[in-house]
């Protein structure tokens, strides 16, 4: 009996030297990868800038049109964007071969599907940088508008704008990628149902006051205030 | 000719009936049913009093009226009575009427106006608004008369306003577009104004009518061509402006939009003209430079200030954006001063003006937005304005307006430095 078990202890630790000597240099390896990844990424974040310097690409940017459409989603410039998009690249990629080397089967066929996906990774990164430009378009010009007209609380109406917006680009991009649709789905729908009964009901119950002085002010007698501001022109 | 394409068959006809003129005086409409007889009958009046042996024509340019307003300035009777009776015009009154579109927008309705002058050959034309409720015959002759008479090419109106009236255009519109285009025309925007043959023909062949800010404010445009184009221009007096009945004029948001994003736009369109300009020259002015009416009421300060702090500290991601970061401190440095202590100097306020033209000229943030933002400073101005001047006369009053423009003037050199500067 006392035999068999220290056999088994043996086995044990046998196997688990064995799977620790096949996987720590696989690891190692791994890690060369990534580090080296990182490396080339660097340096070629520097290079692209450098390059990207030389050719007046942000001058080209900027008379294409390119460079407002970035300052409205609040992103760097086209020289910047590119730049750090190259070193982000260079790192996942070197991430996913070292991944691959250490050759996980679950993870194999995980990598290749994400190959695979590619395509639709670029439409769904393209929805999401559309959403990041409408989104910050609108609750800027939200943001504008109400304080210009003098409403109480002009930030949370931004927000609000920007966070429904955000919500939608995430949702379509996930549908996009085929990621659990109808949980992607469902998900959105109920957070969106969700904070939109929830400012119903903070509006309605908990702001009965703000909400009849807006209802006033804009459609009832205290509309008639904007009128004294002193002629303009 | 060009003109035919965008103009109605119909309205060719109307045109040709006519045949030439030597004056218009034109009235874009919109839903004004219940003001435009009074104005017809005032040009109608002022022919008959100043111009008997002209060829003159009434045009009105409609914007999709849904109350018939057309209908009352064709069908209407012409004056047979008044203070002038037994004196009429030796010729026809014409009157002609056409819908440029079926939403308003003054540059089209420019357009159509400008196209029309051209096909009559008129020499000189004024655009008069028909929501001025006290518009009366000396206003038409006044406008209609250096263009007709004096070859002037552009004629600016003159107002007697009270002191707390048109501060946008006494404090922003008037000392930057002087310091800027070297030209001292107080009322640049305005929905009164004159012009020649001339200088209709130069704007209608500029191809600019698709502009968002030609298609709200034209009139500024029109006069800074004139002075680009080397041509003559003065201003005439025509009395009080009443101002608009409630609800008909822009709020002050909407002025701003559209007066300062029109002033920056050209500005930008500009540029080969006034960035080598110095100083300023003053322009023929018929009647009184200006004049102070009693103050009827005074505005509410208190509102003024509140919106300018809450707009200061709302929009400071925005607003650093657009202004240098020591004047963007300077700027909330002021937000956070006792109501009673607040000023907001002129060399603050023009260089904060001079801060948004260059970034406007940038492109820094979306356009618009940025105009938008320049919203609650020019309300700060305008409560400093009220406090400084609770109690100033008129000659007060016009010694800062003075002291504002040369401000401006003084500082242009640092709106050509942030201009040309490369970010």
């Amino acid at each position: 009996m006392k035999a068999m078990i220290i056999q088994g202890l043996q086995q044990a630790y046998q196997n688990l030297f064995h799977m620790l000597a096949e996987f720590l240099p696989r690891f190692v390896v791994m890690l060369v990868i990534i580090v080296t990844g990182l490396l080339v990424a660097y340096v070629l974040k520097h290079s692209l800038r450098a390059l990207l310097h030389l050719t007046r690409l942000d001058r080209l940017s900027e008379e294409a049109g390119a460079s407002r459409m970035l300052r409205m989603a609040a992103l760097p410039s086209m020289t910047e964007v590119l730049s750090r998009s190259i070193f982000w690249i260079t790192v996942l990629g070197s991430i996913l071969v070292g991944i691959s080397v250490l050759n996980i089967a679950g993870l194999q066929e995980q990598i290749a599907r994400i190959l695979r996906l590619l395509p639709e990774i670029v439409v769904a990164m393209v929805i999401l940088f559309l959403g990041l430009v409408i989104a910050n378009f609108l609750s800027r010009a939200a943001l504008l508008a109400a304080v210009n007209a003098g409403y109480a609380s002009p930030k949370t109406l931004s927000w609000s704008i920007r966070f429904v917006i955000w919500m939608l680009a995430i949702s379509m991009a996930l549908e996009e990628l085929g990621v659990a649709r109808q949980t992607v789905i469902a998900a959105f729908s109920i957070v969106f149902g969700a904070s939109m009964l929830g400012l119903a009901i903070a509006f309605g119950l908990g702001g009965q006051n703000l909400a009849r002085e807006f209802l006033e002010k804009n459609l009832g007698e205290g509309k008639k205030e904007k009128t004294e501001e002193p002629q303009p022109l | 000719m060009a003109e035919d394409i965008f103009l109605g068959d119909d309205f060719l006809r109307q045109l040709m009936s006519v045949g030439e003129a030597d004056l218009l005086v034109a009235v874009p409409s919109y839903n004004n049913a219940g003001t435009i007889g009074q104005t017809v009958q005032a040009i109608e009046e002022s022919y008959q009093r100043s111009f008997v042996r002209d060829r003159v024509v009434i045009l009105n340019v409609d914007g999709g009226s849904s109350d018939h307003t057309t209908d009352v300035v064709v069908n209407m009777n012409g004056r047979k009575s008044g203070p002038h009776r037994g004196l009429t015009s030796l010729r026809t009154v014409h009157r002609v009427a056409t819908q440029y579109a079926k939403s308003p927008s003054q540059g089209m309705a420019l357009r159509t106006i400008l196209a029309t002058v051209d096909l009559l050959r008129a020499r000189s034309c004024a655009i008069v608004s028909p929501a001025t409720t006290n518009l009366d015959a000396s206003w038409i002759a006044n406008l209609l008369r250096p263009a007709y008479r004096q070859e002037f090419d552009f004629v600016a109106p003159l107002y007697a306003r009270s002191k707390n009236q048109g501060l946008l255009a006494r404090n922003l519109l008037y000392p930057m577009s002087r310091a800027v285009f070297g030209q001292r025309i107080r009322e640049m925007y305005s929905e009164e104004w004159g012009f020649s043959g001339r200088l209709a023909a130069q704007c209608l062949s500029q191809n600019v009518w698709n502009v968002e800010a030609i298609r709200e404010r034209p009139e500024a445009w029109m006069a800074i061509t004139a002075i680009s184009s080397g041509m003559k221009c003065c201003q005439s007096f025509l009395g009080p402006k009443a101002p608009p009945a409630a609800g008909t004029g822009p709020n002050f948001v909407e002025a701003v939009r559209q007066t300062v994003g029109n002033l920056f736009w050209c500005l930008e369109n500009f540029q080969g003209f006034w960035l080598d300009r110095k100083g300023s020259a003053s322009v023929a002015t018929f009647g009184p430079e200006h004049e102070l009416t009693a103050e009827e009421k005074a505005p509410s300060r208190k509102q003024f200030f509140e919106m300018f702090q809450k707009g200061v500290s709302e929009l400071e991601p925005i607003l650093a954006t657009i202004l240098a970061p020591d004047t963007h401190a300077q700027v909330k440095r002021i937000a956070e001063l006792d109501p009673s202590k607040f000023r907001f100097g002129p060399e603050l306020w023009v260089k904060t003006l001079y801060e948004f033209a260059a970034s406007y000229h940038r492109s820094v943030i979306n356009r618009d937005h940025m105009v938008q933002a320049l919203v609650p400073l020019c309300r700060g101005q305008m409560y400093s304005f009220f406090l400084e001047h609770a109690d100033s006369s008129a000659e007060e009053i016009e010694a800062n307006s003075e002291a504002v423009c040369l401000e401006f003037e003084r500082q242009k050199a640092y709106l050509i430095e942030r201009w040309k500067a490369k970010s």
